[in-house]
């Protein structure tokens, strides 16, 4: 059975009248890859601070690695974080730093030299090492930022934003690097670019308003069972309706809807009742029909993270 | 033992940034030159002084500077007038019998400790608040060790900008005065002295620094504290024993002229009763300044 690694009940943290965390609970299965999404402000920085012991709940409770709330003497080496907005001492140097970091929680000096030059090289940095923190690029901060978090292989790693500041080589890269450890470390991630979680996660939680509004993994977010939809050249706006009235017709009970998409292309939904038929007899009812009007370009099945959380987030809005 | 070692961790990569940084050097720049440019004045005016007792008094010309003042130091009008400005006369026995080079210059490193801790010092934790860094550490170790290990770190660097106050005061004295060969260990001896008295004004700079997240605001709220704390007394007249609280007397060590009456002395009793209450004063005033970081947000 797979365990917890990390749990928060009910966890309120106020600023004066305002609630950043109003209840926040969730539960981050061991080994899993846990994506936060919500919008500014939903309390996902704010849940990872108080994770790690930077701030002082109001009330609510967490326990990490069935050892009770954030406590470094136990958790050293343990937890890591990518905390937002916080500047590494610029008159270090990486492989110094690192290695006073590996050495504070608790490696012995081989090891944490090992680890340290490992971290550097996976992400990139091997010939900056000797640099100070003050002469390197921003992006390549962020990369010592996140290299520290790895040190040693802790249990649980809290990224924030990690990708952002990154060119698109180094977030490939990194992209790979957090993939190869799924099912080897439990890591929470908090991002807005929702096409990074749905790669990187195997569990989502949309956060809103100091609260987890949903939490679930990817698999079942985004593969929604009776739900197709064509992405179609050529099917201009006049040949619709007959195009839809026909598809009624072929596939009674189902429900069909345009959308435009980029480049003049429209895609049309189908969602019909998964009782009724698998994907491939929809395929082969509808198909036909749409050929002989239009282009057919992509077919999806199931929905992607960012019109799970749409649908969530803004039920209005259409998916 | 595991506490121990993250504190002595946090101690040394405190140490390693300051080298780094070029702070350590700036420190010890500054303990030098403030030193040398007393222990060069000092001589200087007791140059003139001893020519114009010279030739006021008709006396054989001394070559070298320093024997006049020697001589004058030893005579017993002189001596009166050192004790009743003391005003204690164990530590006038003591150190009696000593050059007064090395007393000059045990009494500016005194004067300017305070000041000096407070300026080197004083922002050192505020600006890791301020700029997050301390959030790489402090999700290692705790928080009450993360200021534990700042604090020794910096009574290291200190140590060694004394010890580099001592030579520079040593190398003035060895070029303008005669007999100053002989004087290098006592001026170590005064520099060791001024650490210990620096360590409880270290555990007042960096408890205020923990304060605030301004490393500019921690400086000035450290120069008000030692106004505050070693000036005010003197200059108002009231001492702690006033207020009829025998504890509240171990903030007078704080004050460079109460502080004399123990760290002045030779023998080793006295010397270890003012380490201990200075370590426990300045640890006093840290764990203040850290129990509010440990309450707060970082």
């Amino acid at each position: 059975m797979i365990g917890v690694a990390l749990s928060t009940q009910g966890l309120v943290k106020r600023y004066g009248r305002r609630h950043a965390l109003d209840g926040f609970t969730l539960a981050v299965p061991q080994g899993a890859v846990m994506g936060l999404v919500g919008p500014n402000g939903a309390g996902k920085t704010t849940w990872m601070m108080s994770v790690a012991g930077y701030l002082r709940l109001t009330s609510g409770a967490v326990d990490i690695l069935g050892a009770g709330p954030f406590n470094a003497a136990v958790h050293s080496g343990r937890l890591s974080i990518l905390p937002q907005d916080s500047e590494l001492p610029l008159e270090a140097t990486p492989s110094d730093l690192l290695y006073r970091y590996a050495r504070l929680q608790g490696l012995s000096p081989e090891r944490a030299r090992s680890s340290v030059d490992a971290s550097l090289a996976e992400m990139n940095l091997a010939d900056r090492v000797h640099s100070s923190i003050r002469s390197l690029s921003h992006g390549m901060r962020k990369r010592v930022m996140l290299a520290q978090c790895f040190l040693g292989a802790p249990e649980v790693v809290l990224l924030d934003e990690p990708l952002n500041g990154l060119d698109p080589v180094e977030q490939d890269r990194m992209r790979r690097f957090i993939l190869a450890r799924r099912g080897r470390q439990t890591i929470v991630i908090s991002s807005h670019n929702l096409n990074d979680v749905e790669v990187l996660c195997t569990h989502v939680a949309f956060v809103d308003k100091g609260k987890v509004a949903r939490m679930a993994t990817v698999q079942a977010l985004t593969q929604e069972a009776g739900r197709v939809e064509y992405l179609l050249d050529n099917a201009a706006a006049d040949i619709r309706p007959a195009l839809t009235a026909a598809c009624e017709a072929a596939l009674p009970g189902a429900r069909f809807t345009w959308h435009e998409a980029a480049d003049a292309r429209a895609s049309l939904v189908c969602v019909y009742d998964e009782r009724a038929g698998t994907v491939a007899q929809v395929n082969k009812t509808l198909l036909p029909l749409l050929l002989a009007k239009a282009d057919v370009l992509s077919i999806a099945t199931g929905l992607s993270l960012e019109q799970a959380y749409l649908k969530t987030s803004v039920p209005e809005c259409p998916v | 033992m595991r506490s121990l070692f993250r504190i002595s961790q946090v101690a040394i990569g405190e140490w390693a940034g300051a080298i780094r940084s070029r702070r350590a050097l700036v420190l010890l720049l500054l303990y030098l030159v403030a030193a040398v440019a007393c222990m060069y004045g000092t001589i200087s005016i007791f140059s003139r002084m001893e020519t114009e007792l010279v030739q006021l008094l008709q006396l054989p010309e001394s070559e070298t500077t320093g024997v006049v003042s020697k001589t004058l130091w030893k005579s017993k009008p002189f001596q009166n007038m050192t004790r009743a400005a003391i005003g204690n006369d164990l530590v006038f026995n003591d150190i009696k019998g000593r050059h007064p080079v090395e007393l000059v210059y045990a009494w500016f490193v005194f004067l300017c400790a305070p000041l000096l801790v407070v300026l080197v010092a004083g922002n050192r934790v505020a600006d890791d608040l301020r700029s997050g860094a301390v959030r790489y550490a402090i999700v290692r170790c705790t928080r009450t060790e993360w200021s534990l290990g700042k604090y020794f770190g910096q009574a290291l660097m200190l140590a060694c900008g004394l010890a580099a106050s001592a030579a520079g005061a040593w190398i003035v004295a060895l070029c303008r005065l005669a007999d100053a060969g002989p004087l290098l260990p006592a001026m170590f001896d005064w520099g060791a002295r001024a650490w210990l008295y620096s360590l409880a004004w270290l555990g007042v700079a960096l408890g205020i620094s923990h304060l605030t997240r301004t490393g500019s605001r921690a400086t000035a709220l450290g120069i008000f504290a030692v106004a505050a704390l070693s000036a005010l007394p003197n200059v108002l007249g009231w001492n702690a024993s006033w207020f009829d609280l025998p504890w509240l007397t171990n903030f007078d060590l704080l004050s460079p002229s109460s502080v004399k009456s123990l760290l002045w002395r030779q023998s080793l009793a006295p010397l270890a009763e003012a380490a201990f209450r200075l370590a426990t004063l300045g640890l006093l005033f840290l764990s203040v300044g850290s129990a509010a970081f440990c309450r707060r947000d970082a």
